[in-house]
């Protein structure tokens, strides 16, 4: 491994761009809602050292990296997050001529995925000859579907398979059918009959070419898809997505509606960390356990509906605002309630030995693991770093900061932890945010004119969900990136199975990851 | 495990007939749209089939197709047409035939 190790001190972002501008990169004015994000328009030759540049200092982590080909020629665009005094994000954007371009996961072990995928949609890869696996598109016909850009002249090697395995160990194929309702997914197990020695996923199964979907829609129309695209984080993937046009069209929400939007958000993180307390305990083999989480859930569920008409909150976000105030009188008659019934059942299973057995120094991920590799939310959290996108302004939470909750752990004990007390956090928060008002109520999105691009963000139940959204002038979009959560921390899961598990180990790791095939295959 | 054992009993037999009273939140759930025919136009159809982010809606002549198995409730086509769509109220879909999820509804507002 050739990644840069951070080595320069956290310095403020100023100070970073400043040094971007110091290699000939150009600060992008962006329109007034743009807070929270600068835009550094790099030359391609210095690209790598800027990459050097960020990756090196410390407190700064990649989160997305996309392309884009509105112009005669591809743009290169990463996003970093600056985690540490000042939270925000940098995006540095690079024209890309020719099909190649420095091999930045050399850099930033973080970028591989993206670009695979790059690669698959945009035809530019990598220099450097590298293995690049497939993601989104089938081996078999891969090229008779659309992508984003051109595609590429030779098509992915697919360095996962076949799958060379030697010694003792086989590859144990499992899915993509998998039970009955979980998502389709294929696990490429390699083992020599009990210890993982080494887990591969392909996840193209799903791939619905949500991004493809939508171009050329107008932005009411697409928070539709872009809510769909990872459905049980639907307000964190919707916001993020409404944030984004609202930089890209220089408009803010108004504070009441900002509140309603966190109080959905806050009621989305309670019943995912319920139903990821359930699969654990289904996981464990722990039945009557399960049974008491999914009451839990059910009854969160039921708040979720009697507070804003939906049970998986749907609907909710619309770009400028919030379509529906909560009922806050119900919402603060049946929350209480529904969190009781969590926290007994919670409170039983960290005294229940045989429970806590499971998850303790089982699917360990370091803190060095979840920087090189970028992840997010409670598996990043879980090891003790204090990652999380309701920290950079502007938005609700700066007037109600969120008490960031970490573990040093990072098995799946210290994420059930770090989901128990962040469950407790959302609780308060939600209570706060009734109190400082919401509404339903929404900025106009201007129709014509409304030319920009932005950037958008929320902390969806698995971790920082990002978007970013190009305008034309008639407001239709040019570009969409979405990236949920678990487009980020899929990448971390083959580590976390790896690190002396055993087969039975995986549904545990796998729930307390608390995933979607959906967002990693949109 | 005896914790577990305990708890099991204490709670009792948790199946119940289905539902086991009424659901107190379904009041306030997005149900599929009903649909008026006296006040449905072709050109209404039409929009409500453009604004339709699935394949829930289509238009034969002077018939509207729909199907509740492709519909999620969004409101979309009830914002277009408040006059002439209502929310169904009704949740219950489940059905062993997958026909049974189509309607044909007339289109009459052309007549008047």
């Amino acid at each position: 491994m050739t990644a840069v190790e951070p080595r320069a001190a956290a310095g403020a972002r100023e100070q970073l761009i400043r040094r971007l501008n110091d290699l000939g990169g150009l600060r992008v004015r962006g329109r007034d809602g743009t807070q929270g994000a600068v835009t550094v328009r790099l030359l391609a030759e210095s690209l790598e050292a800027a990459t050097h540049v960020l990756a090196g200092t410390a407190g700064i982590r990649l989160a997305d990296m996309f392309a884009d080909s509105a112009g005669d020629v591809p743009t290169l665009r990463l996003v970093w997050a600056c985690d540490a005094d000042e939270p925000g994000y940098i995006i540095t954007e690079c024209e890309i001529e020719g099909e190649q371009y420095p091999p930045l996961s050399d850099i930033a072990p973080a970028a591989f995925v993206e670009e695979c995928e790059i690669y698959e949609q945009f035809g530019i890869r990598p220099a450097g000859g590298k293995p690049l696996n497939r993601l989104m598109l089938p081996p078999h016909d891969g090229t008779e579907l659309p992508t984003l850009g051109h595609q590429p002249v030779q098509p992915p090697a697919e360095v996962h398979a076949p799958h060379t395995v030697g010694g003792q160990a086989f590859e144990f194929p499992f899915g993509p059918v998998r039970q009955v309702g979980v998502e389709s997914l294929y696990y490429g197990l390699v083992t020599s009959g009990e210890e993982v020695v080494d887990l591969y996923l392909f996840t193209w199964h799903k791939h619905r070419g949500v991004e493809w979907r939508l171009r050329g829609k107008s932005v009411p129309e697409a928070i539709f898809l872009a809510e769909r695209a990872e459905g049980l984080s639907a307000v964190a993937i919707g916001w993020a997505f409404a944030a984004a046009a609202e930089a890209a069209a220089g408009i803010t929400p108004p504070p009441a509606a900002a509140r309603t939007r966190a109080v959905a958000l806050e009621l989305e993180r309670l019943y995912n960390h319920a139903a990821a307390m359930a699969a654990l305990c289904q996981a464990t083999g722990l039945s009557v356990g399960q049974a008491a989480a999914e009451i839990a859930l059910e009854q969160l569920l039921r708040v979720n509906a009697a507070t804003f008409g939906h049970r998986y909150l749907f609907g909710i976000i619309e770009p400028g605002g919030a379509t529906r105030a909560p009922d806050a009188e119900a919402l603060r008659r049946e929350l209480p309630g529904a969190y009781g019934e969590l926290r007994r059942a919670a409170d039983a299973l960290v005294c229940t030995n045989s429970f806590v057995d499971r998850l303790e120094a089982c699917g360990i991920l370091t803190a060095e693991q979840a920087r090189r590799l970028g992840l997010v939310g409670p598996v990043a959290r879980a090891t003790g770093l204090a990652i999380d996108a309701r920290r950079p302004a502007p938005g609700p939470y700066a007037d109600h900061p969120v008490s960031v909750v970490t573990a040093a752990d990072g098995d799946v004990f210290a994420r059930f932890t770090v989901m128990l007390g962040e469950a407790a956090e959302s609780v308060r928060l939600i209570t706060q945010f009734l109190d400082g008002g919401t509404a339903a109520d929404h900025a106009a999105l201007p129709v014509k004119g409304a030319g920009g691009a932005g950037l958008g963000w929320a902390e969806s139940p698995r971790g920082e969900a990002l978007a970013w959204v190009s305008l034309d002038e008639d407001g239709r979009i040019t570009r969409a990136r979405l990236r949920p959560g678990s487009a980020r921390n899929w990448r971390g899961f083959d580590d976390a199975c790896r690190s002396q598990n055993v087969f039975t180990d995986i549904p545990i790791i796998e729930a307390s990851f608390w995933l979607t095939v959906a967002g990693m295959a949109r | 495990m005896p914790l577990w054992f305990a708890r099991g009993l204490r709670r009792g037999v948790v199946t119940t007939r289905y539902p086991a009273r009424p659901d107190g939140s379904a009041a306030s759930l997005p149900t599929p749209p009903a649909f008026r025919p006296g006040q449905l136009t072709r050109e209404l159809v039409d929009e409500m089939i453009a604004v339709c982010p699935g394949p829930a809606l289509s238009r034969i002549d002077d018939a509207l197709l729909f199907d509740a198995g492709a519909c999620t409730a969004c409101g979309r086509c009830a914002q277009a047409a408040p006059y002439a769509v209502t929310p169904s109220g009704e949740f219950e879909l489940a059905t062993t035939n997958r026909t049974a999820l189509t309607r044909i509804i007339p289109i009459l507002g052309d007549q008047r």
